[in-house]
């Protein structure tokens, strides 16, 4: 049984000179079975920590254990491990059946063994009748599953995926998508899956480790990190288009923010006081046209704001509102005070540079400390609401 | 009014000129006039030589010295010499003759024996070196490989006697400016290690910079791949990184094995003389048909197109690789 364990892992590079940390003190258990997705921006740090549990790199200080066994130090092939790369890499000097087979022959499988294999392996994920083609002749989608029929033949204990499904395009990505996910059903083994998509993350996954600058930011199941992210980083990362954040002080009743006000009680939350500054995180679609106040659970008084692009997405609308006499925004700064972004019916007939008026769903607005970034609370639920209030704090094991 | 005098001047201009004036309308026809014009330098002093020998091997050895190789032809009354040497007689038997004298066929194979071990020893450690090179980072990596190339500087020459000391294993080697022996080695003189070993570090160089631009051209995800799927990191090397690097493998092996096949200067002095039985190479064979008293010449033309016939088949074989290895050198993935 392959549980997947790092402790205190930590990379770092030097960089002519600068010391580049690439993973620091990196703590992960990964059960048996589980399909945990690591997610981050570009340069997190996700695919060097993917390569300290595939043996590519060598953790500068930590240790790795697979199964049982302490791995750190052990070259990959003698991990236990499989891996499907982000550029495919199928050795482009051989059929679809050497590649396959490649890992096989190596450690002297016997012929019949192997052919038995990579014919179930190639079944699997619906290769048939292709073995004698080179990769060169065949789609990406097609190269993609000989990559993943060359990964499971050997029946490892562990699977590594590093963006396989970058190089795809859109449909076939969504395709392969579900493929994986029968794979994974189907195999019942352990998968560590690296994407910068958060779709692909949230998809897929049993849990989600998301990471940034090195560091492990949270690690729980997708709707976990969706509905209570740890952090201002998780919040911003997970979920699209992102959460709106305003900046704003507590008072005695309310939370001012620049634009508008919310009321709330703020001796009712715990670690929130009277003059503190924090972060107000509210997703797209917690943020309501004001003819709809009475159906939302919990509304907050009337905001008003002005239309500013419109970008209809079919299912959907995304309002780009701006508040008070607020100009477009341009920063690139996670607050945005004048802006926010809210998802509208598709049937609205809302026009661009409208006045509108809009309510927020107190019960779905996050509460971030300004200065360090933790989450606070995520709901606002004033006064009587203790008991939602509790159940909803920041949760961080399984 | 100047039109129809331009028009004039150009039709009664000579066929020099016309061309002249269309290469300036048109410049490719310039390219490929300097291209055929340098084409046909390269065939005649590249191939004129190799025709001589034919003529040479091909006539008898009484006509060699009397009369002359240009014939005078009488054309219609008029009478000169013909431009190109042509055979006095023919003679093929030559060929059969050359190995009849001389065992040249042991010297030819003294020669293939030579060059094919000096490229597997060269390929297997510039493979290594090349994979060092191409794909590791280390500090000073530049620094060696820049010594590693200032090898190839060095004129053979300025190794010849230190190598002709040791070889002949009459003297313990010392530590320089000293006397302390530091141990005696075999005595190699008139044995193909005293050449391989010599050829080996010579050529090395070369094949160590072609094969360190191929090798760092591998995709990294491959050797990952290869090294998740179950190899070492010199498993990988051989099982997929140097196939992928066929066209900068062939080009390197083919280039040290012309060189060692057509050496001569090391191996006419390590074989301490011209005998098939002590190594030499095949120079030292076609300089066995001058002896003190005679030069046959068409023996030696003869025996030299016979040693060249391996080498052109080889690079006839290899051609293809060997031309997209030395321009391209771009792989895909």
């Amino acid at each position: 049984m392959a549980r997947v364990r790092l402790e205190h892992v930590t990379k770092r590079y030097d960089d002519q000179g600068d010391v580049v940390t690439a993973v620091d003190d990196m703590n992960l258990d990964i059960d048996h079975g589980e399909f945990i997705c690591f997610v981050g921006p570009s340069g997190c740090g996700k695919s060097t920590t993917m390569e300290t549990i595939a043996g590519l790199t060598i953790p500068t200080e930590g240790e790795i254990y697979i199964g049982d066994r302490e791995v750190t130090n052990l070259p990959p092939k003698d991990r236990g491990i499989a891996m499907v790369f982000q550029n495919i890499a199928l050795f482009p000097h051989m059929d679809v059946y050497d590649n396959i087979s490649f890992g096989l022959r190596l450690r002297d499988y016997p012929q019949d063994e192997i052919d038995r294999r990579v014919e179930r392996a190639a079944d699997i994920v619906q290769l048939e009748g292709m073995l004698n083609r080179m990769p060169e002749e065949m789609s990406g989608g097609q190269r993609q599953r000989v990559a993943i029929a060359r990964a499971i033949v050997r029946e490892p204990d562990v699977f590594l995926m590093d963006e396989p499904l970058a190089n795809l395009d859109a449909k076939l990505k969504v395709h392969m998508r579900t493929e994986l996910q029968r794979l994974h059903k189907e195999l019942d083994t352990t998968i560590i899956y690296v994407t910068h998509d958060q779709e692909e993350a949230m998809t897929l996954s049993d849990r989600i480790a998301v990471l940034d600058s090195g560091q492990l930011q949270q690690i729980d199941p997708p709707l976990t990190c969706y509905n209570e992210p740890d952090n201002l980083f998780v919040a911003g990362f997970i979920g699209s288009p992102s959460m709106n954040f305003v900046e704003g002080t507590v008072t005695e009743t309310t939370l001012e923010t620049p634009n508008f006000s919310l009321e709330f009680n703020p001796s009712s939350i715990d670690g929130v006081g009277v003059g503190d500054d924090v972060t107000l995180g509210i997703r797209p679609e917690d943020i309501y046209p004001g003819e709809l106040k009475s159906e939302v659970p919990d509304p907050s008084g009337m905001i008003t704001a002005t239309t500013d692009i419109l970008e209809p997405m079919g299912d959907e609308i995304f309002a780009y509102l701006l508040l008070g006499d607020g100009e477009t925004s341009m920063s690139q700064e996670l607050a945005t005070n004048d802006q926010l972004l809210m998802s509208i019916d598709p049937d609205s007939d809302l026009e661009e540079d409208d006045e509108i008026g809009v309510v927020i769903d107190r019960r779905n607005v996050h509460l971030f400390d300004s200065a360090t970034g933790e989450a606070i609370v995520h709901d606002l639920i004033p006064y009587e609401a203790e008991g939602t209030a509790s159940s909803s704090e920041v949760e961080s094991d399984d | 009014m100047a039109t129809p005098t331009d028009t004039q001047e150009q039709s009664s201009d000579g066929p020099l000129q016309r061309w002249t004036q269309s290469a300036i309308q048109n410049p490719d026809k310039v390219y490929r006039a300097l291209f055929y014009a340098a084409m046909v330098f390269f065939l005649v002093t590249t191939l004129f030589p190799f025709y001589w020998l034919i003529v040479l091997a091909v006539t008898p050895e009484g006509n060699l010295l009397s009369g002359s190789f240009l014939p005078t032809v009488n054309l219609f009354g008029v009478s000169g010499t013909f431009p190109l040497p042509v055979p006095k007689g023919f003679n093929p038997g030559a060929f059969v003759t050359v190995f009849e004298q001389v065992p040249f066929h042991l010297y030819m194979l003294n020669s293939f024996a030579l060059a094919v071990t000096t490229t597997v020893i060269v390929l297997f450690v510039a493979s290594l070196a090349g994979y060092v090179f191409g794909r590791l980072r280390f500090p000073g990596r530049a620094l060696l490989m820049l010594g590693i190339l200032a090898i190839s500087y060095f004129p053979p020459a300025a190794f010849v006697i230190p190598l002709f000391q040791a070889f002949a294993g009459n003297a313990p080697i010392t530590i320089p400016f000293t006397s302390i022996p530091l141990f005696t080695p075999p005595r190699l003189l008139n044995t193909p290690g005293s050449m391989v070993l010599p050829f080996s570090a010579l050529f090395m160089p070369l094949s160590i910079f072609i094969l360190t631009t191929f090798y760092g051209q591998i995709p990294d995800g491959l050797e990952d791949a290869a090294r998740v799927e179950g190899t070492t990191r010199l498993g990988a090397l051989f099982r997929v990184i140097m196939p992928l690097s066929a066209p900068g493998v062939a080009t390197a092996a083919v280039l040290t094995f012309i060189a060692v096949y057509n050496e001569y200067f090391f191996s006419s002095i390590m074989a301490t003389s011209p005998e098939a039985a002590k190594w030499s190479p095949i120079v030292g064979g076609i300089l066995s048909y001058q002896t003190q008293y005679t030069t046959q010449y068409n023996l030696m033309a003869a025996a030299s197109i016979v040693g060249v016939l391996p080498v052109v088949i080889l690079v006839i074989v290899a051609q293809e690789r060997i031309v997209s290895g030395l321009t391209s050198g771009a792989l895909k993935e």
